[in-house]
């Protein structure tokens, strides 16, 4: 790995960029360089939200980039503005359960997974969690993090709450397990 | 006095605004007086979550305006005071930093540009670069610092403070949206570890001493009767700012020694010039960046002898060639042809650099 551009990109409010703190935070316990920059407008809810991480060996020069390795399409107004940073080598990984169509790109890969759906169905989730099976998502498709890492970071971002209501430490725990497995059933 | 958190060298992992906070506190800021506006909240924030161990202080204006001048009557009180500001809120601050000029208060702000005209976006631009060098009614006896991410941040915030109560010309940072908003690594230090001490506060007002016996009078103008009376003020001014200029002006080359292709591009967009001229390096292109580090005053004479040795020169920023026009100001009577490359209120990317240099060469420009 010289250098991951992951471009994650759904709803103000989806919590796409509490994922990409707790991504990036991973990154940088990990004793990897990282680069994070958050990209929302005025809204306080609503609009395309996205976040630009980079995670690296070397150090990161370019803040911004032009296409990236992975992009994560959580709405389906995120599909059209993230579209532009898709080539041939990039894997656009979408929320079938969210967006009512599919990314019409050129891509590497295109996988469509239904994290929405499960948050909501799977009695041990939960519409709160649903970031953190993307967050797992793309754990497993970057695959330059450890597990561990990430669970570390999450007691860095939410470690009070866990304190308040341990419940929710299991219940975000199994949420980023389901989303690695979810990637890697959809891959298959 | 207010008590510096940071004793020893800290490698911590902030977001860009974060790290101003800091870098106030170690040039051991007393005051800072805002207003909030995307991307730059988080500097105040920091800055008051920061109070109960720093014992500074701070006031929250009812808009820009009045942020501005409170700064300036901090200054006046004697105290290492700033103001941080973005977009709109820069353009209605000007009135106060036209006074800060006038007067030549050390006036400090960090400018985290965002798109536009007016409101546009929240997010990010370079399209401040003309209003923090040039605004307000005057001549621009400014000094502005462009910075290029978070190790920046720290070094010309704290750098900011000693200009300003050195020269006495309002002193800025300019960063944009994306240097307050990103996070990466940086190294925290006091400033004393690096042989730097903070240049002594004074005050203008009130100061000590009994006037026409102990001290002579303050008099601080900024308004004048005759049209010849504001002249003779404004030439020593001039005069002033262009002696000082070689010892302020900062730059930064990369492999621009032997440069065929020079950019120029300042702020945040020189650090996608760097990627970019790697991997035209990589494939037998000779690029390389000129960086002014200062803004205002620009590095006129390494900039001219860079451009001079270059077969061709783009011109690469996110906003439509205000840097560019600064620049070409200066460049006067060179004859190396110019392209550009602007994005307004957009980020550029390394691709987007290496695409338009591999242009230049098959199609050398011919401005």
């Amino acid at each position: 790995m010289a250098r991951i551009k992951i471009a994650l990109a759904g709803e103000g409010g989806h919590g796409v960029q509490s994922v990409a703190k707790i991504l990036v935070e991973a990154g940088y316990e990990a004793g990897k360089q990282v680069l994070y920059i958050p990209n929302f407008g005025v809204e306080q809810r609503g609009g395309v939200s996205i976040a630009f991480c980079q995670i690296a060996d070397e150090k990161i020069g370019e803040p911004r980039y032009s296409k990236a390795d992975i992009v994560i399409m959580v709405s389906d107004r995120a599909i059209d503005r993230c579209s532009t940073y898709v080539d041939e080598n990039t894997t656009v990984i979408y929320d079938s359960s969210v967006c009512t169509k599919k990314p019409e790109v050129k891509a590497k890969r295109i996988i469509p997974v239904n994290a929405n759906e499960i948050a909501n169905t799977n009695p041990e989730l939960g519409a709160r969690v649903f970031n953190i099976i993307i967050l797992g998502v793309i754990l497993e498709a970057t695959k330059v993090l450890d597990v561990e890492d990430i669970k570390s970071a999450m007691e860095h971002a939410l470690g009070k709450k866990f304190e308040a209501k341990p419940e929710l430490r299991t219940k975000n725990h199994k949420a980023l397990e389901v989303g690695m497995n979810l990637l890697k059933e959809a891959a298959v | 006095m207010v008590k510096k958190l940071i004793t020893q060298d800290t490698r911590m992992f902030l977001t860009g605004n974060e790290v101003i906070a800091y870098a106030a506190n170690a040039a051991e800021a007393e005051f800072m007086y805002g207003y909030p506006i995307t991307p730059q909240n988080e500097i105040m924030h920091t800055w008051c979550k920061l109070l109960p161990k720093t014992e500074a202080g701070f006031l929250q204006t009812e808009d820009e305006i009045s942020a501005g001048f409170s700064t300036l009557g901090g200054i006046l009180a004697g105290k290492r005071a700033f103001t941080a500001t973005a977009g709109p809120g820069n353009v209605i601050m000007q009135d106060a930093q036209s006074m800060a000029e006038m007067m030549r208060l050390p006036f400090v702000c960090a400018v985290m540009q965002r798109g536009g005209p007016s409101t546009a976006t929240v997010i990010y631009a370079q399209q401040e670069t003309r209003l923090t060098c040039f605004g307000g009614n005057g001549e621009g006896f400014r000094i502005v610092y462009s910075t290029a991410g978070h190790q920046d941040l720290y070094d010309y915030m704290i750098k900011a403070f000693n200009t300003a109560w050195k020269y006495r010309f309002p002193t800025y940072m300019l960063a944009d949206g994306y240097q307050g908003k990103m996070r990466e690594p940086v190294t925290l230090y006091d400033p004393a570890s690096r042989g730097i001490s903070m240049v002594p506060t004074e005050a203008f007002l009130r100061a000590e001493g009994k006037i026409g016996v102990d001290r002579d009078a303050t008099h601080l103008r900024n308004t004048f009767n005759l049209e010849e009376e504001l002249m003779e003020h404004l030439d020593v001014y001039k005069e002033e700012y262009e002696r000082i200029s070689p010892e302020i002006e900062e730059y930064f080359e990369y492999k621009a020694e032997d440069a065929e292709v020079l950019v120029i591009a300042h702020g945040i967009v020189a650090r996608s010039a760097v990627t970019a001229i790697d991997e035209l390096r990589a494939k037998g292109i000779k690029a390389g960046l000129f960086r002014p580090i200062t803004i205002r005053p620009l590095p006129v004479n390494p900039m001219r002898a860079a451009v001079k040795r270059a077969k061709q020169v783009l011109f690469t920023e996110s906003a439509n060639g205000q840097l560019a026009q600064m620049c070409l100001e200066k460049l006067y009577g060179l004859t190396t042809p110019y392209s550009t490359l602007f994005k307004m209120g957009v980020g550029v990317t390394g691709d987007d650099i290496v695409s338009k240099v591999e242009a230049m060469v098959k199609e050398p420009a011919t401005v």
